[in-house]
Protein backbone atom coordinates (compact mmCIF):
# COMPACT_ATOMS: atom_id res chain seq x y z
CA UNK A 1 0.00 0.00 0.00
CA UNK A 2 1.22 3.49 -0.72
CA UNK A 3 1.79 5.91 2.12
CA UNK A 4 0.13 9.28 2.45
CA UNK A 5 1.97 12.13 4.15
CA UNK A 6 0.07 15.14 5.38
CA UNK A 7 -0.01 17.21 8.54
CA UNK A 8 -2.13 19.99 9.97
CA UNK A 9 1.03 22.14 10.03
CA UNK A 10 0.78 22.43 6.24
CA UNK A 11 -2.02 24.92 6.78
CA UNK A 12 0.49 27.39 8.25
CA UNK A 13 1.99 27.97 4.81
CA UNK A 14 -0.72 30.47 3.99
CA UNK A 15 -0.36 33.86 2.33
CA UNK A 16 -3.97 34.88 2.84
CA UNK A 17 -7.35 34.48 1.18
CA UNK A 18 -6.48 36.35 -1.98
CA UNK A 19 -3.27 34.43 -2.64
CA UNK A 20 -3.47 31.57 -5.19
CA UNK A 21 -1.15 29.15 -3.36
CA UNK A 22 -3.71 28.23 -0.74
CA UNK A 23 -3.49 25.33 1.72
CA UNK A 24 -7.18 24.77 0.99
CA UNK A 25 -6.11 23.03 -2.21
CA UNK A 26 -4.57 20.15 -0.27
CA UNK A 27 -7.35 20.13 2.35
CA UNK A 28 -10.06 19.83 -0.29
CA UNK A 29 -8.04 17.14 -2.06
CA UNK A 30 -7.62 15.11 1.12
CA UNK A 31 -11.34 15.38 1.78
CA UNK A 32 -12.14 14.24 -1.75
CA UNK A 33 -9.71 11.31 -1.43
CA UNK A 34 -11.47 10.24 1.77
CA UNK A 35 -14.90 10.55 0.23
CA UNK A 36 -13.70 8.42 -2.66
CA UNK A 37 -12.83 5.76 -0.04
CA UNK A 38 -9.09 5.89 -0.47
CA UNK A 39 -8.02 4.08 2.66
CA UNK A 40 -5.07 6.16 3.83
CA UNK A 41 -4.42 7.47 7.29
CA UNK A 42 -1.79 10.14 6.75
CA UNK A 43 1.61 9.96 8.36
CA UNK A 44 2.03 13.31 10.14
CA UNK A 45 5.59 14.56 9.57
CA UNK A 46 7.75 16.59 11.90
CA UNK A 47 8.66 20.01 10.54
CA UNK A 48 12.17 20.18 9.11
CA UNK A 49 14.79 21.77 11.34
CA UNK A 50 16.59 24.98 10.43
CA UNK A 51 19.76 22.94 9.85
CA UNK A 52 17.94 20.63 7.44
CA UNK A 53 16.66 23.64 5.50
CA UNK A 54 20.22 25.02 5.42
CA UNK A 55 21.41 21.92 3.54
CA UNK A 56 20.25 23.82 0.45
CA UNK A 57 19.54 27.39 1.52
CA UNK A 58 21.87 30.10 2.83
CA UNK A 59 21.56 30.53 6.59
CA UNK A 60 21.15 34.29 6.31
CA UNK A 61 18.18 33.79 4.01
CA UNK A 62 16.61 31.18 6.28
CA UNK A 63 17.07 33.36 9.34
CA UNK A 64 15.40 36.23 7.52
CA UNK A 65 12.41 34.08 6.53
CA UNK A 66 12.04 32.75 10.09
CA UNK A 67 12.33 36.21 11.64
CA UNK A 68 9.76 37.71 9.25
CA UNK A 69 7.43 34.81 9.98
CA UNK A 70 7.53 35.50 13.70
CA UNK A 71 6.84 39.19 13.18
CA UNK A 72 10.34 40.46 13.91
CA UNK A 73 11.32 43.79 12.45
CA UNK A 74 13.76 42.88 9.68
CA UNK A 75 15.14 45.25 7.10
CA UNK A 76 16.54 44.55 3.66
CA UNK A 77 14.39 41.48 2.98
CA UNK A 78 13.50 42.47 -0.57
CA UNK A 79 16.85 41.28 -1.89
CA UNK A 80 15.66 37.79 -0.95
CA UNK A 81 12.51 38.12 -3.08
CA UNK A 82 10.41 38.45 0.08
CA UNK A 83 7.66 40.99 0.64
CA UNK A 84 6.49 40.78 -2.97
CA UNK A 85 3.10 40.00 -4.48
CA UNK A 86 4.10 36.35 -4.98
CA UNK A 87 5.90 35.92 -1.68
CA UNK A 88 4.35 38.35 0.77
CA UNK A 89 5.33 38.36 4.40
CA UNK A 90 2.94 36.08 6.24
CA UNK A 91 2.83 35.09 9.89
CA UNK A 92 4.36 31.66 10.45
CA UNK A 93 5.67 31.37 6.92
CA UNK A 94 9.01 29.94 8.01
CA UNK A 95 7.44 27.34 10.23
CA UNK A 96 4.74 26.57 7.65
CA UNK A 97 7.37 26.11 4.96
CA UNK A 98 9.34 23.82 7.28
CA UNK A 99 6.25 21.65 7.75
CA UNK A 100 6.06 21.17 3.98
CA UNK A 101 9.81 20.46 3.81
CA UNK A 102 9.41 18.00 6.69
CA UNK A 103 6.76 16.12 4.72
CA UNK A 104 8.87 15.73 1.59
CA UNK A 105 11.93 14.86 3.67
CA UNK A 106 9.95 12.25 5.62
CA UNK A 107 8.88 10.74 2.31
CA UNK A 108 12.50 10.55 1.12
CA UNK A 109 13.63 8.92 4.38
CA UNK A 110 10.85 6.34 4.35
CA UNK A 111 11.89 5.37 0.83
CA UNK A 112 15.52 5.07 1.93
CA UNK A 113 14.66 2.91 4.94
CA UNK A 114 12.71 0.58 2.70
CA UNK A 115 9.56 1.15 4.75
CA UNK A 116 7.63 2.30 1.70
CA UNK A 117 7.80 2.18 -2.06
CA UNK A 118 5.06 4.58 -3.17
CA UNK A 119 4.55 7.79 -1.29
CA UNK A 120 2.17 10.65 -1.86
CA UNK A 121 3.15 13.82 -0.02
CA UNK A 122 0.01 15.93 -0.04
CA UNK A 123 1.84 19.24 -0.15
CA UNK A 124 5.20 20.73 -1.05
CA UNK A 125 6.59 20.88 -4.56
CA UNK A 126 8.07 24.36 -4.05
CA UNK A 127 10.34 24.07 -7.05
CA UNK A 128 11.02 27.80 -7.62
CA UNK A 129 12.79 28.52 -4.30
CA UNK A 130 16.47 29.32 -4.85
CA UNK A 131 19.45 29.16 -2.52
CA UNK A 132 18.71 32.59 -1.09
CA UNK A 133 15.74 33.82 -3.09
CA UNK A 134 12.02 33.24 -2.74
CA UNK A 135 10.04 33.20 -5.99
CA UNK A 136 6.76 32.02 -7.46
CA UNK A 137 5.08 31.29 -4.10
CA UNK A 138 8.06 29.17 -2.99
CA UNK A 139 10.12 29.97 0.10
CA UNK A 140 11.95 26.73 0.99
CA UNK A 141 12.67 24.19 -1.70
CA UNK A 142 11.37 20.97 -0.14
CA UNK A 143 12.23 19.02 -3.29
CA UNK A 144 15.88 20.08 -3.39
CA UNK A 145 16.25 19.43 0.34
CA UNK A 146 14.75 15.93 0.07
CA UNK A 147 16.69 15.05 -3.08
CA UNK A 148 19.91 16.30 -1.43
CA UNK A 149 19.23 13.94 1.46
CA UNK A 150 18.76 11.03 -0.94
CA UNK A 151 21.93 11.97 -2.81
CA UNK A 152 23.92 12.26 0.42
CA UNK A 153 22.92 8.67 1.13
CA UNK A 154 24.36 7.55 -2.18
CA UNK A 155 21.17 7.35 -4.19
CA UNK A 156 20.74 8.30 -7.81
CA UNK A 157 17.60 10.38 -8.09
CA UNK A 158 15.46 11.07 -11.13
CA UNK A 159 13.13 14.03 -10.78
CA UNK A 160 10.20 14.52 -13.11
CA UNK A 161 8.31 17.80 -12.95
CA UNK A 162 4.92 18.02 -14.66
CA UNK A 163 4.03 21.44 -13.23
CA UNK A 164 3.21 23.96 -15.99
CA UNK A 165 6.18 26.06 -14.83
CA UNK A 166 9.87 25.22 -15.14
CA UNK A 167 11.52 23.80 -12.01
CA UNK A 168 14.26 26.46 -11.97
CA UNK A 169 15.11 26.06 -8.27
CA UNK A 170 15.56 22.28 -8.37
CA UNK A 171 17.46 22.40 -11.66
CA UNK A 172 19.82 25.04 -10.31
CA UNK A 173 20.57 23.04 -7.14
CA UNK A 174 21.69 19.98 -9.05
CA UNK A 175 22.85 21.55 -12.33
CA UNK A 176 26.41 20.21 -11.97
CA UNK A 177 25.44 16.88 -10.42
CA UNK A 178 25.62 13.54 -12.18
CA UNK A 179 23.69 11.92 -9.34
CA UNK A 180 20.45 13.74 -10.11
CA UNK A 181 18.54 13.86 -13.35
CA UNK A 182 15.87 16.55 -13.64
CA UNK A 183 13.23 16.33 -16.36
CA UNK A 184 10.74 19.15 -16.66
CA UNK A 185 7.82 19.44 -19.04
CA UNK A 186 6.33 22.92 -18.98
CA UNK A 187 4.81 25.74 -20.95
CA UNK A 188 7.41 27.57 -23.02
CA UNK A 189 9.58 30.00 -21.02
CA UNK A 190 9.12 32.46 -23.84
CA UNK A 191 5.72 33.17 -22.33
CA UNK A 192 5.55 31.72 -18.87
CA UNK A 193 7.25 32.38 -15.56
CA UNK A 194 10.08 31.91 -14.62
CA UNK A 195 11.52 32.41 -18.12
CA UNK A 196 13.96 29.49 -17.95
CA UNK A 197 13.69 25.86 -18.99
CA UNK A 198 14.91 26.07 -22.57
CA UNK A 199 16.05 22.99 -24.45
CA UNK A 200 19.67 24.14 -24.35
CA UNK A 201 19.76 24.01 -20.53
CA UNK A 202 21.34 20.57 -20.28
CA UNK A 203 23.48 20.82 -17.15
CA UNK A 204 27.02 21.88 -16.39
CA UNK A 205 30.23 19.88 -16.00
CA UNK A 206 29.48 16.37 -14.73
CA UNK A 207 25.78 17.25 -14.81
CA UNK A 208 25.71 17.80 -18.55
CA UNK A 209 23.02 15.68 -20.18
CA UNK A 210 21.34 15.16 -16.81
CA UNK A 211 18.93 18.09 -17.06
CA UNK A 212 16.20 17.93 -19.64
CA UNK A 213 13.67 20.59 -20.47
CA UNK A 214 10.66 20.13 -22.71
CA UNK A 215 9.13 23.57 -23.30
CA UNK A 216 5.71 23.19 -24.88
CA UNK A 217 3.72 25.80 -26.78
CA UNK A 218 0.84 27.53 -25.04
CA UNK A 219 -2.44 25.66 -25.69
CA UNK A 220 -0.69 22.32 -26.06
CA UNK A 221 -3.24 19.56 -25.49
CA UNK A 222 -3.03 16.19 -23.84
CA UNK A 223 -2.19 14.15 -26.94
CA UNK A 224 0.77 16.37 -27.76
CA UNK A 225 1.88 16.55 -24.14
CA UNK A 226 1.83 12.77 -23.77
CA UNK A 227 3.67 12.35 -27.06
CA UNK A 228 6.44 14.65 -25.81
CA UNK A 229 6.47 12.84 -22.44
CA UNK A 230 6.82 9.45 -24.13
CA UNK A 231 9.53 10.66 -26.45
CA UNK A 232 11.71 11.99 -23.63
CA UNK A 233 10.98 10.57 -20.19
CA UNK A 234 11.16 6.84 -20.92
CA UNK A 235 14.46 7.00 -22.81
CA UNK A 236 15.94 9.33 -20.17
CA UNK A 237 15.06 7.06 -17.24
CA UNK A 238 16.15 3.98 -19.11
CA UNK A 239 19.57 5.59 -19.64
CA UNK A 240 19.93 7.05 -16.13
CA UNK A 241 18.56 4.06 -14.16
CA UNK A 242 17.77 5.90 -10.92
CA UNK A 243 17.30 4.39 -7.46
CA UNK A 244 14.19 6.47 -6.91
CA UNK A 245 11.83 8.72 -8.83
CA UNK A 246 10.68 12.01 -7.30
CA UNK A 247 7.69 13.58 -9.05
CA UNK A 248 6.43 17.12 -8.69
CA UNK A 249 2.80 16.71 -9.73
CA UNK A 250 1.73 20.31 -10.14
CA UNK A 251 -1.72 20.44 -11.71
CA UNK A 252 -1.56 23.89 -13.29
CA UNK A 253 -1.28 22.37 -16.74
CA UNK A 254 -5.04 21.79 -16.49
CA UNK A 255 -7.06 23.59 -19.16
CA UNK A 256 -8.92 25.70 -16.59
CA UNK A 257 -5.86 26.87 -14.67
CA UNK A 258 -5.82 30.66 -14.34
CA UNK A 259 -2.01 31.01 -14.26
CA UNK A 260 -0.89 28.96 -17.25
CA UNK A 261 -1.99 28.13 -20.79
CA UNK A 262 -1.64 24.38 -21.27
CA UNK A 263 -4.81 22.40 -22.10
CA UNK A 264 -4.63 19.15 -20.17
CA UNK A 265 -7.75 17.37 -18.95
CA UNK A 266 -8.18 15.05 -15.99
CA UNK A 267 -8.05 12.12 -18.41
CA UNK A 268 -4.65 13.32 -19.61
CA UNK A 269 -3.46 13.49 -16.01
CA UNK A 270 -4.70 9.98 -15.34
CA UNK A 271 -2.76 8.75 -18.37
CA UNK A 272 0.29 10.67 -17.16
CA UNK A 273 0.11 9.19 -13.64
CA UNK A 274 -0.23 5.66 -15.01
CA UNK A 275 2.85 6.22 -17.18
CA UNK A 276 4.84 7.56 -14.22
CA UNK A 277 4.00 4.50 -12.13
CA UNK A 278 4.89 2.13 -14.96
CA UNK A 279 8.20 3.94 -15.49
CA UNK A 280 8.94 3.79 -11.76
CA UNK A 281 8.43 0.04 -11.74
CA UNK A 282 10.46 -0.36 -14.90
CA UNK A 283 13.40 1.96 -14.24
CA UNK A 284 13.40 3.21 -10.62
CA UNK A 285 13.15 0.03 -8.54
CA UNK A 286 9.49 0.77 -7.88
CA UNK A 287 10.36 3.64 -5.55
CA UNK A 288 8.41 6.83 -6.05
CA UNK A 289 7.81 9.98 -4.06
CA UNK A 290 5.11 12.28 -5.43
CA UNK A 291 4.53 15.82 -4.16
CA UNK A 292 1.92 18.37 -5.06
CA UNK A 293 2.87 21.67 -6.68
CA UNK A 294 1.17 24.45 -8.58
CA UNK A 295 -2.47 24.36 -9.61
CA UNK A 296 -4.84 27.21 -8.91
CA UNK A 297 -8.27 26.11 -10.00
CA UNK A 298 -9.65 24.40 -6.90
CA UNK A 299 -12.03 21.98 -8.57
CA UNK A 300 -9.38 21.04 -11.12
CA UNK A 301 -6.57 20.38 -8.63
CA UNK A 302 -8.81 18.45 -6.23
CA UNK A 303 -10.02 16.18 -9.02
CA UNK A 304 -6.56 15.78 -10.62
CA UNK A 305 -4.88 14.95 -7.31
CA UNK A 306 -7.72 12.68 -6.17
CA UNK A 307 -7.28 10.79 -9.44
CA UNK A 308 -3.56 10.64 -8.62
CA UNK A 309 -4.52 9.04 -5.31
CA UNK A 310 -6.88 6.55 -6.96
CA UNK A 311 -4.20 5.55 -9.46
CA UNK A 312 -1.51 5.19 -6.77
CA UNK A 313 -3.84 3.12 -4.59
CA UNK A 314 -4.78 0.94 -7.59
CA UNK A 315 -8.43 1.88 -7.40
CA UNK A 316 -10.86 2.42 -10.27
CA UNK A 317 -11.77 6.03 -11.08
CA UNK A 318 -15.51 6.46 -10.46
CA UNK A 319 -17.64 8.66 -12.70
CA UNK A 320 -19.06 11.06 -10.13
CA UNK A 321 -17.67 13.49 -7.62
CA UNK A 322 -19.35 12.65 -4.28
CA UNK A 323 -22.24 15.04 -3.63
CA UNK A 324 -21.21 15.57 -0.01
CA UNK A 325 -17.82 16.85 -1.15
CA UNK A 326 -19.38 19.22 -3.67
CA UNK A 327 -21.70 20.61 -1.04
CA UNK A 328 -19.01 21.01 1.55
CA UNK A 329 -16.68 22.94 -0.75
CA UNK A 330 -19.34 24.67 -2.85
CA UNK A 331 -18.59 28.18 -1.56
CA UNK A 332 -15.00 27.91 -2.81
CA UNK A 333 -15.64 25.76 -5.86
CA UNK A 334 -18.12 27.90 -7.70
CA UNK A 335 -19.54 26.15 -10.70
CA UNK A 336 -17.74 22.81 -10.47
CA UNK A 337 -18.39 19.79 -12.66
CA UNK A 338 -20.14 16.84 -11.02
CA UNK A 339 -18.13 14.30 -12.97
CA UNK A 340 -14.67 13.34 -11.75
CA UNK A 341 -13.36 13.49 -15.30
CA UNK A 342 -13.63 16.54 -17.53
CA UNK A 343 -15.66 16.46 -20.70
CA UNK A 344 -13.44 16.13 -23.77
CA UNK A 345 -12.19 19.45 -25.13
CA UNK A 346 -13.81 20.84 -28.23
CA UNK A 347 -11.73 21.04 -31.38
CA UNK A 348 -9.76 24.27 -31.76
CA UNK A 349 -7.77 25.73 -34.62
CA UNK A 350 -4.00 25.99 -34.62
CA UNK A 351 -3.28 22.54 -33.18
CA UNK A 352 -1.22 21.43 -36.19
CA UNK A 353 1.21 24.33 -35.81
CA UNK A 354 1.49 23.75 -32.08
CA UNK A 355 2.15 20.06 -32.59
CA UNK A 356 4.67 20.67 -35.33
CA UNK A 357 6.60 23.02 -33.07
CA UNK A 358 6.42 20.68 -30.09
CA UNK A 359 7.67 17.78 -32.18
CA UNK A 360 10.64 19.84 -33.27
CA UNK A 361 11.33 20.74 -29.65
CA UNK A 362 11.52 17.11 -28.54
CA UNK A 363 13.63 16.21 -31.57
CA UNK A 364 16.08 19.01 -30.81
CA UNK A 365 16.30 17.93 -27.19
CA UNK A 366 16.94 14.27 -28.04
CA UNK A 367 19.50 15.26 -30.68
CA UNK A 368 21.29 17.45 -28.14
CA UNK A 369 21.53 14.77 -25.46
CA UNK A 370 22.28 11.83 -27.77
CA UNK A 371 26.06 12.41 -27.78
CA UNK A 372 25.99 12.92 -23.98
CA UNK A 373 24.18 9.68 -23.24
CA UNK A 374 26.99 7.22 -23.83
CA UNK B 1 24.82 50.29 -22.85
CA UNK B 2 28.36 51.22 -23.83
CA UNK B 3 30.88 49.27 -25.86
CA UNK B 4 33.19 48.96 -22.84
CA UNK B 5 30.51 46.99 -20.99
CA UNK B 6 30.40 44.15 -23.50
CA UNK B 7 33.81 44.22 -25.27
CA UNK B 8 36.68 41.80 -24.68
CA UNK B 9 39.64 43.46 -22.97
CA UNK B 10 42.38 40.86 -23.43
CA UNK B 11 43.15 41.30 -27.10
CA UNK B 12 45.64 39.12 -28.92
CA UNK B 13 47.43 41.15 -31.62
CA UNK B 14 50.10 40.47 -34.25
CA UNK B 15 52.72 42.53 -36.04
CA UNK B 16 52.45 42.91 -39.84
CA UNK B 17 55.68 40.92 -40.21
CA UNK B 18 54.22 37.71 -38.81
CA UNK B 19 53.63 35.00 -41.41
CA UNK B 20 50.16 33.91 -42.45
CA UNK B 21 50.86 30.44 -41.06
CA UNK B 22 51.82 31.86 -37.65
CA UNK B 23 48.77 34.14 -37.55
CA UNK B 24 46.53 31.21 -38.47
CA UNK B 25 47.96 29.11 -35.64
CA UNK B 26 47.38 31.99 -33.21
CA UNK B 27 43.71 32.15 -34.21
CA UNK B 28 43.29 28.40 -34.00
CA UNK B 29 44.90 28.11 -30.57
CA UNK B 30 42.90 31.01 -29.19
CA UNK B 31 39.67 29.83 -30.85
CA UNK B 32 38.78 33.24 -32.20
CA UNK B 33 38.51 34.85 -35.62
CA UNK B 34 39.85 38.42 -35.54
CA UNK B 35 43.42 39.63 -35.03
CA UNK B 36 44.23 43.36 -34.86
CA UNK B 37 47.54 44.16 -36.50
CA UNK B 38 49.79 46.52 -34.55
CA UNK B 39 52.87 48.35 -35.76
CA UNK B 40 54.88 50.54 -33.40
CA UNK B 41 51.96 50.62 -30.95
CA UNK B 42 49.57 51.79 -33.63
CA UNK B 43 46.60 49.84 -35.00
CA UNK B 44 47.12 49.51 -38.75
CA UNK B 45 44.80 46.66 -39.75
CA UNK B 46 42.79 43.59 -38.90
CA UNK B 47 43.32 40.11 -40.23
CA UNK B 48 40.61 37.49 -39.90
CA UNK B 49 40.63 33.73 -40.34
CA UNK B 50 38.60 34.31 -43.48
CA UNK B 51 41.24 36.73 -44.85
CA UNK B 52 43.89 34.07 -44.27
CA UNK B 53 41.93 31.23 -45.80
CA UNK B 54 40.91 33.24 -48.87
CA UNK B 55 44.43 34.62 -49.38
CA UNK B 56 45.98 31.15 -49.31
CA UNK B 57 43.19 29.32 -51.10
CA UNK B 58 44.11 27.40 -54.22
CA UNK B 59 40.93 28.88 -55.68
CA UNK B 60 42.39 32.38 -55.45
CA UNK B 61 43.73 34.03 -58.60
CA UNK B 62 47.14 34.55 -57.02
CA UNK B 63 47.34 32.50 -53.84
CA UNK B 64 49.69 33.72 -51.14
CA UNK B 65 52.21 31.30 -49.65
CA UNK B 66 51.91 30.42 -45.96
CA UNK B 67 55.21 32.28 -45.47
CA UNK B 68 53.75 35.57 -46.77
CA UNK B 69 53.39 38.46 -44.29
CA UNK B 70 50.16 39.43 -42.54
CA UNK B 71 50.73 43.01 -43.64
CA UNK B 72 50.11 41.91 -47.24
CA UNK B 73 46.64 40.42 -46.71
CA UNK B 74 45.17 42.36 -43.78
CA UNK B 75 42.18 44.70 -44.09
CA UNK B 76 43.30 48.29 -43.80
CA UNK B 77 42.36 50.97 -42.88
CA UNK B 78 40.24 49.73 -39.98
CA UNK B 79 36.86 50.83 -38.64
CA UNK B 80 37.13 51.25 -34.88
CA UNK B 81 34.91 52.03 -31.93
CA UNK B 82 35.53 54.08 -28.79
CA UNK B 83 34.90 52.39 -25.47
CA UNK B 84 32.24 54.99 -24.64
CA UNK B 85 30.34 54.53 -27.93
CA UNK B 86 26.80 53.26 -27.49
CA UNK B 87 26.52 49.60 -28.41
CA UNK B 88 23.83 50.34 -30.99
CA UNK B 89 26.16 52.71 -32.81
CA UNK B 90 28.91 50.09 -32.94
CA UNK B 91 26.37 47.56 -34.20
CA UNK B 92 25.28 50.00 -36.93
CA UNK B 93 28.87 50.51 -38.09
CA UNK B 94 29.48 46.77 -38.25
CA UNK B 95 26.22 46.17 -40.08
CA UNK B 96 26.83 48.92 -42.68
CA UNK B 97 30.45 47.92 -43.31
CA UNK B 98 29.51 44.21 -43.26
CA UNK B 99 32.32 43.37 -40.89
CA UNK B 100 32.53 41.04 -37.92
CA UNK B 101 34.56 43.04 -35.43
CA UNK B 102 35.53 46.50 -34.27
CA UNK B 103 38.81 47.11 -32.46
CA UNK B 104 38.13 49.49 -29.56
CA UNK B 105 40.47 52.43 -29.06
CA UNK B 106 40.95 55.18 -26.50
CA UNK B 107 43.31 58.02 -27.42
CA UNK B 108 44.77 55.97 -30.25
CA UNK B 109 45.49 53.02 -27.99
CA UNK B 110 43.90 49.60 -28.47
CA UNK B 111 41.91 48.73 -25.31
CA UNK B 112 39.58 45.98 -26.50
CA UNK B 113 37.71 44.29 -29.30
CA UNK B 114 34.01 43.99 -30.02
CA UNK B 115 32.68 41.12 -32.15
CA UNK B 116 29.30 40.04 -33.47
CA UNK B 117 29.29 37.36 -30.78
CA UNK B 118 29.51 40.06 -28.10
CA UNK B 119 26.51 41.77 -29.71
CA UNK B 120 24.55 38.51 -29.61
CA UNK B 121 25.43 38.15 -25.92
CA UNK B 122 24.21 41.71 -25.33
CA UNK B 123 20.98 40.91 -27.17
CA UNK B 124 20.47 37.85 -24.99
CA UNK B 125 21.17 39.88 -21.87
CA UNK B 126 18.60 42.48 -22.91
CA UNK B 127 15.87 40.06 -23.98
CA UNK B 128 16.41 37.19 -21.56
CA UNK B 129 15.03 36.55 -18.11
CA UNK B 130 17.79 37.38 -15.67
CA UNK B 131 15.39 37.02 -12.76
CA UNK B 132 12.42 34.69 -12.46
CA UNK B 133 9.72 36.52 -14.38
CA UNK B 134 6.85 36.10 -16.80
CA UNK B 135 6.19 37.87 -20.07
CA UNK B 136 3.45 40.42 -20.60
CA UNK B 137 3.00 41.99 -23.97
CA UNK B 138 0.89 45.07 -24.69
CA UNK B 139 0.35 47.74 -27.30
CA UNK B 140 0.58 51.43 -26.46
CA UNK B 141 -0.63 54.31 -28.59
CA UNK B 142 2.25 56.62 -27.85
CA UNK B 143 0.33 59.06 -25.63
CA UNK B 144 2.03 60.87 -22.76
CA UNK B 145 1.69 59.34 -19.29
CA UNK B 146 1.01 55.87 -20.68
CA UNK B 147 4.13 54.45 -19.10
CA UNK B 148 3.40 56.15 -15.80
CA UNK B 149 -0.06 54.56 -15.75
CA UNK B 150 1.47 51.24 -16.75
CA UNK B 151 4.09 51.14 -14.04
CA UNK B 152 1.66 52.41 -11.41
CA UNK B 153 -0.34 49.20 -11.79
CA UNK B 154 2.79 47.21 -11.03
CA UNK B 155 3.53 49.38 -8.03
CA UNK B 156 -0.01 49.00 -6.69
CA UNK B 157 0.28 45.22 -6.94
CA UNK B 158 3.76 45.04 -5.33
CA UNK B 159 5.18 43.45 -8.44
CA UNK B 160 8.73 44.28 -9.54
CA UNK B 161 9.62 44.64 -13.19
CA UNK B 162 12.63 42.62 -14.35
CA UNK B 163 12.84 44.30 -17.76
CA UNK B 164 10.93 46.38 -20.30
CA UNK B 165 11.52 46.16 -24.05
CA UNK B 166 9.79 48.26 -26.66
CA UNK B 167 9.60 48.00 -30.44
CA UNK B 168 7.92 50.34 -32.91
CA UNK B 169 5.12 48.90 -35.00
CA UNK B 170 4.51 49.92 -38.61
CA UNK B 171 1.25 51.73 -37.72
CA UNK B 172 3.06 53.99 -35.26
CA UNK B 173 2.06 52.08 -32.14
CA UNK B 174 4.51 50.79 -29.60
CA UNK B 175 4.75 47.13 -28.68
CA UNK B 176 5.91 46.74 -25.11
CA UNK B 177 7.22 43.54 -23.56
CA UNK B 178 7.34 43.71 -19.80
CA UNK B 179 8.86 40.96 -17.67
CA UNK B 180 7.04 41.14 -14.33
CA UNK B 181 8.56 39.25 -11.42
CA UNK B 182 5.42 37.31 -10.69
CA UNK B 183 4.05 33.88 -11.49
CA UNK B 184 0.53 35.32 -11.45
CA UNK B 185 0.68 37.19 -14.73
CA UNK B 186 -3.06 37.29 -15.29
CA UNK B 187 -3.60 39.21 -12.10
CA UNK B 188 -1.43 42.01 -13.54
CA UNK B 189 -2.91 41.65 -17.01
CA UNK B 190 -6.50 41.86 -15.86
CA UNK B 191 -5.74 45.00 -13.87
CA UNK B 192 -4.00 46.59 -16.86
CA UNK B 193 -6.87 45.59 -19.09
CA UNK B 194 -9.31 47.23 -16.67
CA UNK B 195 -7.20 50.39 -16.89
CA UNK B 196 -7.76 50.38 -20.64
CA UNK B 197 -4.49 48.88 -21.83
CA UNK B 198 -4.52 46.66 -24.90
CA UNK B 199 -3.07 43.31 -23.86
CA UNK B 200 -1.42 41.15 -26.51
CA UNK B 201 -0.28 38.39 -24.13
CA UNK B 202 -1.60 36.64 -22.05
CA UNK B 203 -4.55 35.81 -24.31
CA UNK B 204 -8.12 37.07 -23.85
CA UNK B 205 -9.24 37.46 -20.28
CA UNK B 206 -11.91 39.22 -18.35
CA UNK B 207 -10.92 42.66 -17.08
CA UNK B 208 -11.09 42.85 -13.32
CA UNK B 209 -11.11 46.10 -11.43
Amino acid sequence: MPTLIYGPGYGNYDFGDRHPFSPVRAEATLDLMRQLDIDAEPVIPEPATIDEVCSIHDREYVETVEALGTGEDVSDFERFGLGTADNPIAPGMGEGARHLVGGTLTGARRLMSGADERILQLGGGLHHAKRSFAAGFCVYNDLSIAIKDLVDHGMYVAYVDIDAHHCDGVQETFYSSEQVMTISLHESPEFLFPGTGWVHELGRGMGRGHHLNVPLDPFTRGAGYLRAFDAVVGPALSWFRPDVLVVQAGADGHATDPLADLMLTTADYEALFRRLIALTDQHAKGRMLVTLGGGYSLHAVARVWAILGLVLWDMPVPAKVPQAWLERWRPLLGDAPEELHDAALEAAPGQEEIESHNRQTTTRLLDAVAPLWI
Amino acid sequence: MFVEEIMHRDVMTVSPDVTLAEAYQTLRRGRFRHLPVIEEGRLIGVVTDRDLRLATSRLADHPFAPEARVGDVMSSPVSTAHSRDPVEQAARVMRDARIGCLPVEEDGELVGILTVTDLIDAFLAVTGARRPSGRLELRLEGRPQEFAALTKVFADLDVSIASILTTQESDGGTRVIVRPETIDLRQVASRLCAEGFEIVWPPPLACQP
